[in-house]
Order: structure tokens, then C-alpha cells, then sequence
């Protein structure tokens, strides 16, 4: 290759329009790395809904594009929380349905004919090659490199911390949301750099759309008057953020208040008080502005003193005795939970007994963000450098991400976007800084040196570093060593995110994988054996009891009614259900019968070792029933005096009494030889005598007994009680009855 | 068109079912196939009602209750046999089976023989208690037939059951006049406290059981098993899916020398009929199914209100709804259905339940047709949106159990059913606030539009701290 032709080819990338035929390039590539990363678990399994919440967005989905929207809008849902149901239409955030509901329809239009499903399990990967345009965007507005955006735009799209939430397939809220976040703060620095009220009303439509999307939305109510107030305390007000923030809190507020699930919440709720209380806010710096410009100083001063003073005291008065009336609703327990870790463990059990609630692990860090962890604290020093306004945003968000992606392990995600963002501002000034292809000459810098003696005396005392500070930087040895080690890592962060995505976040959980001995795959598939039984063998309306878990799966593959499901919006009817496992069959039954149970599927994983079953989870049963029932079911009972808790002879009788116990060991010892039967997942031997069931009757287990499914018995035609009912039943004699001591019982009729 | 189609209904049935309305296949065990003449008049009496009898012995090899899953009698009726066990099938299980796949059966006692085991082992499963000693006698010595038993005292002469309490439909002493029944040398059984049996014919105050071998002399009061009302004669269970046994203490009351006889109570009191012909009749009809059979024909349930659709059995319904529901009861009557009429002092009520009842209400009778009786009410669906059930529970004794339960959704208001905001009067301070700020930001916008500035200069300044 001659020299003229590399001369070409330099200067080739240095035009105005090759560059952003460049940009345009590698952001589709971005778009596409971002897609194709996500289809693993499509090709390793299949297209299928995964998880649990997915299977009701997906119902939900299927609900809208059969009926139309405003049937949507006012669903009753009477197949879900049997027998309360559930306003579905008004106790959802429509945004995740209705954008795919357009897709599908606008596909359509163009005579593509596809499956709603398909719509539904290909939206997350879709909406990450956007998420991370969004990226790009955002990062642009922070450093005027546009290699910093490109980088943005490519962690974005790979990092493990948003893929957990959006590989094809994982049919959630946070599959567009994230993109909303991200772009909702693209509009809102745009707004504020331009004071645009049309960019501050796009924010507020993107916010609106937030709003819509995911509950997640009050991280963005929060955070945009939190940068406001910093704005303000380091004297930065202006009109920009006046008609910035003006502009999108009052379209935002109103925007969503039109999601029904939202409501008044906006006006009542202390979650959104900051918004408002910085609306009012900046309304009295403008009009101090304006006061100031008006009278002379002196008197200004007083003035200020007075009316700040008063201010303070009537809003804050205000704000007690509205809480106190109840006109502003308190802090939610959810809200608690996120300045104290133990608070739910104490007092809501139901949300702490949700994995995703929990606080993170410190691994958790380096597994979802890999070196953008480090590279973040690098990215927030490079803002404190440059400090504009929109680097204080980048400050805030990182210092309150960090904050609550510690607290609660879901919040990750919302961590992720500014990590990526910091992380590419870092990343770039690196690049920048060691891949100029020319270095100044040290001779460039002798005259200035010469000039100024007083500083060569002070530098002389200071680093070597300091003293040569061009040297070291510009010397080729350290540019290779740096860029090298860089892209190593830059690979290296490439290939641990394909990693985690598919081996960590690739599996539908609804399908099991597991490995033979030669190494092949093998699927579990018992979940969708189990589904596909109640919904081949039993009545449409039969009503399913079964862990609130199991809800969305039921009513989505079974489309079965459940009792309760993972919309856990009625702690009483979960603990009734909680109630109804963890008591004895005697006091289950009358349970069942009012809620008309006809079945109730549990999962038993002792058989395969599959830990995540429902004798794991059933001390969260009992802790949730013994919230509202503390008299009649203790947690106490379910340990041993010595305090384990044992399944196998030495459990304890309450243990041993309960529905649950009983269903999951029901039958159980008969797979293995006498006295030889073994739980695989607590590692224990179970007694020789199996549990006695009588007011149930098994209906089903599945090939590996993951799921098992028990018909509840009707009255006894004969009007006994079921315990001698089944003992007749079982061929036992009904014992003599001796006489008695004490009066005879008479009949009165 | 309701009307006609029960109409049509009510031929059709009235044509087919001129007997029972749970089949005719009548099966009798008995000791010896020639006992039957005994019972001679009973027997033709079924036969009159086209009962088809079939006669066995309980060791018989053709006996069987089921063949292939299917009962093979719709009725059993036992007379008591000398022997002790029933054979392999008339087990415990097979009676209770039978019980379950709603056959009736039918048992009649008698103190000169034991009761088989396998019979009074389904009995204890229904909670009804025979006496151990397996001579056990019911006597009484104020109420028995002087000319009889003049000296043992076990023929007891009793006036037909009355209802025991107002609200239940008079069976079995209608039109009996003065007539007494005779229950001679019978059983006494003792009743637990279900609510699925109810004994017809209950022994008098001063009635007692006891052993005549053993307790000759003196009945201790400890081993006494029973006495006065709570020994009942004739008891019956119905269970839950309506099907009915019946025990009828003494089998000697069945036969035909006290089906005509006559006979005269202590204290020179005149000489009486026995009732016992008609008594056998109604307590075997009511066993078999021919009378106190209710039927519900249909429930029908729509929306009343002004201007909506008035589509019968909507699947949903919405809160604060008036809603009509109706229900159409029919009793059969020994051979063709008649309309049922609620017994005066009860009532049939109508819940509207979630979880807990939000109503109860009095169904009132809204028309009688020939063999159907219509009750009807309307009410208002609770601020409470739900799966809620339509339920008629009805369970009285001596009557068939209704328990007709009808699901329907009531949903919330939908976003378009509240009333516009212009037509809450509390609202028109906002809607005048509303309209207000619309109009001044109009004037203003007008005003900044048309008043020229001042300083042309000064403009482009302010633009350009901007």
C-alpha cells in the first residue's frame, strides 16, 4: 500500500459528512450488537415469555388486541384474585401493551403477518438498539467528543445490568422503560441548556410516556428537581431552568395524571412532594428576581430574610397537617425500605420476601457492570472538572444511583445508564488524551519554561511527573502500553457480557436446562406439563390456589383463575392463602371452600434438587399469615426448640400438620425403597410413614414432581367429616363407640 | 317463549315420569322369596306406582348394584333377613357407593332379628345409632294396643307426625283424621346431630328400648339406650346429592295384617284404624323419590334499568346495578310435577355473596304457573366490585336440597360512566376557574401581541441576556 493511498485513507474519516456516515454506521452496528446479544435465550430455548410478570404483561398484551383499547381501559379482570378481582385496566402502567398493541397493529397495516408474540418477545431487544442511540444522545450533550457517545451507545447496549432486564423474551415494564429513562434525560438537558420550552415540553411527553410505562418513574420525579435544587444551592438559577423545569412539571404532572393507576398521586403522595415543593420553589426565586431588580438592596435584604422565613415556616406547617390529615398519603413501605434494608424484613414481609427487593451484593457490582464500575468514579471527576450544568446532573444521578442500586438489587438498572454514560466520558478523555498521533516537541515548551523561573524553582521541589509532564504522556511506550491495556479491557468487558448474557440471562425460568451426563442439553419442561394438564383436564372456571409466584404463570399458560398473583396488591388475600398452607387440613379446608378452591398447585423441587420450591419459600407463607393472623399461625411452631428448620422426622407437628408439608411429601417415600426416602434439595432423610391427606386429593404430578396439583374434596355426600370419610374410604373400621362418659349428647331439633 | 318451552318441558316430563323421578328399578332383599307374601299389599301398592320389582335373597349370585360403573337398581328396599352378614355384594362400601351414585335405599328393622352388620355399619357412617343388643324392643306403657300386646306393651299406636316446628311441609299425617300408626315390636335408632337426617316418626315421652332377654326386670338407667323422643322409629338421611335412605324401625309395620287392622288405645278409648297403609306408602314414596323432589327449571337474571339492554343472563354486571333475578320451582308430586309453594312461616331467600352475603333477600312469589312457581325479586348490586354469586340455598327437611349457585362479575364504572363534569354542581367553580385562565391567557396573549414596544433597542437586549 503506497503512502498516498493511506493519506486518502486518513483523510478520508476527516470530512463533515464521512463522519456522520461513520456515526450513522457504527450506531446501527451498536443497535445491532445490542439486538443480537440479547437472542440467546430465543436460540437456546425458544420464543417464549419468561419469567412471571412477563406472562401477565403478555395476557394483558393479548386482552388489548383482541378487544381494543378502551375495553383495555375499563378491564375487570374476574379471573385473577378469585373472588375480589381486579381493575386491571386501572391498576396497570398501559405503556409496555400499547406499544406493542401498535407494533402488531402497524405490522399489520403493512401486511406483515405476525405473531403477537413474537411482538412481544422481540420488544425488549428492539427497544435497547434505541435505549442506546438514547445513550449516544445523552452523552453528546455532555462532551462535545462524539466518541464518547459511540462508547456510550455500545455499553449501553451490551452492559449485563440492562440485558438482565431485556433479553427477548423478558416481556417487562423496564423493557421500553429504560429507553424512556434514558431519553426523558437526553430532552431534559437539552431543555435546560437551550431554557427550550418546546424541548421541555418534549421532556414532559417523554415523561408522560415514563409514567405510562413503569412505576419506576418517581426515580425521574425525584431526580429532576434534586438536580434543580443543586442547580439552585450553587447559585446557578436562571430563566433556562425556570422555563426548563417549569415547562415539564407542569405538562408532566398533568400527562400523568391521565394514566388511571397514578391517579391524584402526583398531588397527594409524598414520593412526588420534592417535584412540587421545587416548582414552588423556583416560582419564588423568580419572583425575588423580579424583587430584587425592583428595590434597592438594603431593603431587599429584609425583605428576603421575612418573606424566606415565613415561607419556610407556612409550607412546612402546611405540609405536617396535610400529612397528618391525611391529604398527602405517608411514606409507602417500599419507600422505607430504601433508607432502611431491615425495615420490610420487620414489617412487610411480602416485600421482603421478594428476591429482587433485597439489598444488593457488592459481586453484583462487577457481574453487571464489569469495568464500568471503575470507570464510573473516572467519568464523575471528569464532570466535577468541566462542572456544567449538565454535569451536575451526571454527578447527582451517579451519587443517587450508586445510593439506591446498593439498597435494592431491581434498581441496578437504573444505575446502569449513567455508569455507561461516566464510563464513556472516562473512556474517551483516555483515548483522546494517548491516541493524538502528534506530541508537542519538548523544545515547544523550553521557552515558556525559561521565561518563568519562579515556577521551574517550585516545580523542581514537586513530582518528576509534574516537573516533565509532557514527556511521560506523549512518550510512545506509554501510549501503546495505555491503549493497549485498554482494549484489553474493552475485549475483556465484551466477552464477560456475552458471558453473563448467556449463561445468566438467557433462561425463560419457566423452562429448566440441565445437563446429561454426556454432556448434552436436557429440558425440564414440568412447569408448562403442569399448565398445559389444568388446562386440558380441568373446568375453565376452576379456581387455582396456589404462591402468589405461581399467579401470572397460571392465568397466562393455564388461564386458569388464580386467588393471588404477583400483582401483590392485597396483602389480607396473600396471607389468606398463606393461611390456608401453613395451618392444619381441618382449619385449610373451610378456607378453601369459602375462596371455592377447586385445585391448589404447589412446587416440590425434592425430587430434582431444584432449591427454588415452595417448602423454601414457605416460611414467608407463615410470616405473611402471622402479619395479619398473629394468633393462629406462628412462626415459632414451624422451628425445632433447638431452632432449625427440619422437614424431615424431626419437624416439628405445626410443620408437620400443615397443608404444605402434607402436599409436597404426599406420596413421596413410595418412589424410593422403605425408609430410604430423601429430599435432594434440604439433603434429608424424610420418616417411613408419608403425610395422610383428607380434605384433598392428588390430581397430578408432573415427570420430575416439580409441580404437583391436588383437587379439593367436595362436603362429604354422607355429611361426615373428611378424616372419616377417608377412613372409611381407606377400608378402616369405624371404632365402637364406647360409652361415653359424661351426659349424652341429645339431638335438638 | 320461557313460558311455552316449560310448558313443552313440563308435558314432555309429566308423559315420561308418571312413577318416581329417579327411575323405577326397585330391588327387594329379602330372607326367602316366599316372605313376600307378607307383605303382599305394600308391594302391590309399588307395583301400582309401576315400581319394577326384582326379589333377591342377600346370598343371591345375581345380585349386584353396579354393573359397569352403573347402578343396576335406582332403589333398594331391605327386609330383615336372619342372616348375619349381608354376602360379598352388599358390602359397606357397595351401600355407600350406591348412596353416592344417588340410589335410595330403603331399610325396615325388626327387634326378633339382628341386624346385619354391613347394613348397621353403613348406618354409623350416616351417624345413625341401632341399639347394640341385638334384641333390642321399643315399648311403651302408655301408648300401646291393648288387644296385641296387652301384656308386653310393644305394640306401640301413635298419631301421625306432625311437622315439629311451623315451615315444614306436612308429608306424612295429612288426611289421616283420627287414624293411629302401629309400630309393632320395633327398633329405635338414635339420630346424631347432622343436618342431613331428620327422623319421621319419633317414639313418644314415655317410650324406652330395652332388652327383654337381659334387662327383664329392671332397665338400669346407665345401660339405658334410649329414651322418650330422642328414639326415633322411622328416621331418614338425604344426602347431599339428594339421594335418601330411610329406616323404618319395624318391618312388621310393612305387613299387611297391620295394614287394615284395628286397633284401641289404653283408657277404653274407641277402636281406631291404622294408618299404616298410607304411612307405608308416603315414607316408601318419599324414599323412592316421588314426592318432596324439588326441581329448579331455570334462574333467570338480567339488568333493570331505564334504556339498557334487557338481555337474560348477562355475564356481568356492573356496581350499583338493579338487578332482577327469578327462579322457577317445580315439586314433583307422585306422578307429574306442580309448582312449589314455599310452606307458610318460611321463606326462600336469595344471596348475593361474595366471600360473605352483601344481600339476603325474601324471594317473593311473582307467578304461578301450572306446574312451576316463579319467585322473583330486585335489588341493587353493592358498591363492590367482584365475583359474586347468585345463591338460593334451601334445604329443609323432607325436601329436596337446592343450592343453585349462578357466578356473574360485577365490575367497576367504567371511565365514561360517571356523570360529565358539567353536571356535578360541585364542580363548576373549577370548570369557572378553568374557563377563566383559558380567557386570560387569551386577553393577555392578545395584549402582548398588540401593544408595540416602547424601545426597539431595549428588546434586543433582552433577547440577548436570554
Amino acid at each position: 500500500m503506497s503512502a498516498d493511498s493511506l493519506e486518502r485513507l486518513a483523510s478520508a474519516g476527516k470530512g463533515d459528512s464521512t463522519r456522520t456516515l461513520l456515526r450513522v454506521i457504527i450506531l446501527l452496528l451498536v443497535a445491532g450488537a445490542a439486538i443480537s446479544s440479547r437472542l440467546f435465550s430465543v436460540i437456546r430455548f425458544e420464543s417464549i415469555i419468561h419469567e412471571f410478570d412477563p406472562w401477565f404483561n403478555f395476557r394483558a398484551t393479548k386482552y388489548l388486541v383482541a378487544n381494543g383499547f378502551y375495553k383495555f381501559w375499563d378491564w375487570f379482570d374476574d379471573r385473577t384474585w378469585h373472588p375480589l378481582g381486579r381493575v386491571t385496566g386501572g391498576t396497570l402502567y398501559p405503556g409496555l401493551m400499547v406499544t406493542s398493541g401498535v407494533i402488531y397493529h402497524a405490522l399489520r397495516a403493512l401486511s406483515i403477518p405476525v405473531d403477537i408474540r413474537n411482538v412481544c418477545v422481540l420488544l425488549a431487544p428492539a427497544f435497547s438498539g434505541l435505549t442506546a442511540y438514547a445513550a449516544y444522545l445523552l452523552t453528546n450533550e455532555m462532551t462535545p467528543s462524539s466518541s464518547a457517545g459511540l462508547l456510550a451507545a455500545i455499553f449501553m447496549g451490551i452492559a449485563p445490568g440492562y440485558i438482565s432486564r431485556s433479553v427477548a423474551g423478558s416481556y417487562d415494564n423496564e423493557a421500553i422503560a429504560i429507553f424512556l429513562l434514558v431519553f426523558t434525560f437526553y430532552l431534559w438537558i437539552k431543555a435546560l441548556k437551550l431554557g427550550s420550552m418546546l424541548w421541555g415540553a418534549l421532556c414532559a411527553l417523554f415523561y408522560g410516556y415514563m409514567v405510562a410505562s413503569w412505576g419506576g418513574y418517581a426515580f425521574i420525579t425525584c431526580l429532576l428537581p434534586l438536580h434543580a435544587f443543586v442547580l439552585i444551592c450553587m447559585g446557578r438559577y436562571s430563566t433556562r431552568l425556570y422555563v426548563a423545569y417549569t415547562t415539564w412539571y407542569a405538562l408532566g404532572t398533568l400527562a400523568s395524571m391521565q394514566i388511571p393507576f397514578v391517579g391524584f398521586l402526583p398531588v397527594k403522595t409524598s414520593e412526588h412532594m420534592p417535584a412540587l415543593g421545587i416548582f414552588g420553589f423556583l416560582q419564588l426565586l423568580a419572583f425575588l428576581d423580579y424583587v430584587r431588580s425592583a428595590i434597592p438592596s438594603r431593603q431587599f435584604q429584609t425583605f428576603l430574610w421575612v418573606f424566606a422565613g415565613s415561607i419556610f415556616g407556612i409550607g412546612l406547617i402546611g405540609l405536617v397537617v396535610a400529612t397528618s390529615a391525611g391529604f398527602i398519603a405517608p411514606w409507602s413501605g417500599r419507600f422505607y425500605s430504601l433508607w432502611d434494608t431491615g425495615y420490610a424484613k420487620i414489617h412487610i414481609p411480602i416485600i421482603a420476601s421478594v428476591s429482587e427487593h433485597q439489598p444488593t451484593a457488592w459481586p453484583a457490582f462487577f457481574f453487571d457492570l464489569n469495568m464500568l464500575v471503575w470507570l464510573l468514579p473516572a467519568g464523575v471527576y471528569l464532570c466535577y472538572q468541566k462542572l456544567a450544568d449538565e454535569h451536575v446532573f451526571v454527578i447527582v444521578y451517579a451519587l443517587f444511583g450508586s445510593y439506591f442500586a446498593g439498597v435494592m438489587v431491581r434498581l441496578m438498572l437504573t444505575l446502569t445508564p449513567v455508569v455507561c454514560v461516566a464510563a464513556a466520558i472516562a473512556l474517551s478523555t483516555i483515548f483522546h488524551t494517548y491516541l493524538k498521533a502528534k506530541s508537542p516537541t519538548p523544545e515547544e515548551l523550553l521557552p515558556e519554561e525559561s521565561t518563568d523561573g519562579t515556577s521551574k524553582k517550585a516545580s523542581k521541589s514537586g513530582l518528576r511527573a509534574s516537573n516533565k509532564p509532557y514527556i511521560g504522556i506523549y512518550a510512545t511506550f506509554s501510549k501503546v502500553t495505555i491503549v493497549g491495556l485498554m482494549t484489553a479491557y474493552l475485549l475483556l468487558f465484551v466477552a464477560h457480557c456475552t458471558w453473563v448474557t448467556s449463561n445468566a440471562y438467557s433462561s425463560p425460568s419457566v423452562v429448566l436446562a440441565s445437563r446429561m451426563p454426556d454432556g448434552s442439553q436436557h429440558i425440564i419442561d414440568d412447569y408448562r406439563e403442569a399448565y398445559q394438564w389444568l388446562r386440558q383436564n380441568t373446568k375453565y372456571d376452576a379456581k387455582i390456589m396456589s404462591w402468589w409466584d405461581y399467579g401470572y404463570q397460571i392465568g397466562g399458560m393455564a388461564d386458569r383463575p388464580t386467588l393471588v398473583d404477583n400483582n401483590t396488591w392485597n396483602n389480607t388475600h396473600i396471607a389468606t392463602v398463606g393461611k390456608a398452607m401453613a395451618s392444619r387440613e381441618e382449619v385449610s379446608y373451610p378456607i378453601m371452600r369459602q375462596h371455592e378452591v377447586d385445585y391448589v398447585l404447589i412446587v416440590f423441587g425434592g425430587l430434582l434438587g431444584y432449591s427454588g420450591d415452595d417448602i423454601n419459600k414457605f416460611l414467608w407463607m407463615v410470616r405473611i399469615a402471622e402479619g395479619i393472623w398473629p394468633d393462629e399461625v406462628k412462626e415459632r411452631e414451624f422451628f425445632t426448640p433447638r431452632g432449625e428448620y427440619r422437614v424431615d422426622a424431626g419437624a416439628t407437628d405445626t410443620m408437620k400438620n400443615s397443608l404444605m408439608y402434607k402436599m409436597s411429601y404426599y406420596n413421596y417415600n413410595n418412589l424410593f425403597p422403605p425408609g430410604q426416602a430423601q429430599d435432594r434439595v434440604r439433603g434429608v432423610r424424610l420418616p417411613d410413614e408419608g403425610p395422610v391427606l383428607n380434605t384433598i386429593e392428588e390430581a397430578f404430578t408432573s415427570e420430575n414432581w416439580i409441580i404437583r396439583i391436588y383437587k379439593v374434596k367436595d362436603l362429604d355426600n354422607l355429611g361426615r367429616d373428611h378424616a372419616s370419610a377417608s377412613a372409611f374410604e381407606r377400608g378402616q373400621k369405624k371404632k365402637k363407640v364406647i360409652k361415653k362418659k359424661g351426659p349424652r349428647v341429645l339431638r335438638v331439633d | 317463549m320461557r313460558t311455552l318451552l316449560s310448558f313443552l318441558l313440563l308435558a314432555l316430563a309429566s308423559a315420561v315420569a308418571a312413577i318416581s323421578t329417579s327411575g323405577n328399578r326397585l330391588l327387594v332383599v329379602l330372607d326367602d322369596v316366599a316372605d313376600k307374601a307378607t307383605y303382599s299389599k305394600f308391594f302391590a301398592d309399588l307395583e301400582e306406582r309401576e315400581f319394577k320389582i326384582t326379589y333377591e335373597t342377600p346370598k343371591s349370585d345375581s345380585l349386584t348394584l353396579f354393573n359397569l360403573g352403573e347402578r343396576t337398581y335406582d332403589h333398594v328396599l331391605f327386609l330383615p333377613v336372619r342372616t348375619k352378614g349381608l354376602g360379598p355384594n352388599l358390602t359397606p362400601k357397595t351401600l355407600h357407593d350406591f348412596v353416592n351414585a344417588k340410589g335410595n335405599i330403603l331399610l325396615a328393622l325388626s327387634a326378633n332379628t339382628t341386624t346385619p352388620t354391613s347394613l348397621v355399619a353403613l348406618l354409623s357412617e350416616l351417624d345413625i345409632t341401632l341399639p347394640t343388643d341385638r334384641n333390642s324392643l321399643v315399648v311403651d306403657h302408655f301408648n300401646y294396643d291393648i288387644t296385641s300386646a296387652t301384656d308386653k306393651h310393644d305394640v306401640l299406636l301413635l298419631p301421625p307426625p306432625k311437622p315439629i316446628r311451623a315451615g315444614i311441609k306436612d308429608f306424612f299425617s295429612e288426611g289421616a283424621g283420627t287414624k293411629l300408626i302401629a309400630f309393632p315390636r320395633g327398633v329405635g335408632a338414635v339420630l346424631g346431630n347432622g343436618q342431613l337426617l331428620n327422623p319421621i316418626l319419633r317414639a313418644p315421652r314415655t317410650a324406652y328400648s330395652y332388652n327383654p332377654k337381659e334387662q327383664a326386670e329392671a332397665v338400669n338407667g346407665d345401660d339405658l339406650f334410649a329414651a322418650g323422643q330422642q328414639l326415633s322409629l322411622v328416621s331418614t338421611m338425604q344426602a347431599r346429592n339428594n339421594a335418601r335412605v330411610t329406616v323404618v324401625g319395624s318391618a312388621e309395620m310393612l305387613q299387611d295384617k297391620w295394614f287394615d287392622a284395628s286397633v284401641t288405645k289404653l283408657d277404653g278409648q274407641p277402636v281406631v284404624q291404622t294408618f299404616n297403609r298410607e304411612f307405608a306408602k308416603r315414607v316408601s314414596g318419599w324414599t323412592f323419590q316421588e314426592i318432596g323432589v324439588l326441581k329448579v327449571n331455570w334462574v333467570e337474571h338480567h339488568l333493570e334499568e331505564e334504556g339498557a339492554p334487557n338481555d337474560s343472563n348477562p355475564e356481568m354486571y356492573r356496581v350499583k346495578n338493579n338487578v332482577s333475578y327469578t327462579i322457577s320451582l317445580s315439586e314433583f308430586a307422585w306422578d307429574h310435577w306442580i309448582g312449589f309453594n314455599v310452606p307458610e312461616h318460611d321463606e326462600i331467600q336469595l344471596e348475593f355473596s361474595m366471600l360473605s352475603p352483601f344481600h339476603r333477600l325474601n324471594l317473593k312469589e311473582e307467578s304461578h304457573r301450572l306446574a312451576a312457581v316463579h319467585y322473583h325479586t330486585v335489588f341493587t348490586t353493592p358498591d363492590q366490585h367482584g365475583i359474586f354469586n347468585f345463591m338460593v340455598n334451601y334445604k329443609r327437611p323432607f325436601l329436596s336440597h337446592i343450592e343453585e349457585k349462578n357466578t356473574v362479575p360485577v365490575r367497576h364504572m367504567a371511565h365514561n360512566e360517571w356523570p360529565r363534569s358539567y353536571v356535578i354542581s360541585g364542580a363548576w367553580p373549577w370548570i369557572a376557574g378553568l374557563g377563566s385562565t383559558v380567557v386570560g391567557f387569551l386577553g393577555f396573549v392578545a395584549l402582548w401581541m398588540y401593544s408595540a414596544p416602547v424601545d426597539a433597542g431595549k428588546k434586543v437586549t433582552v433577547k440577548k441576556t436570554q
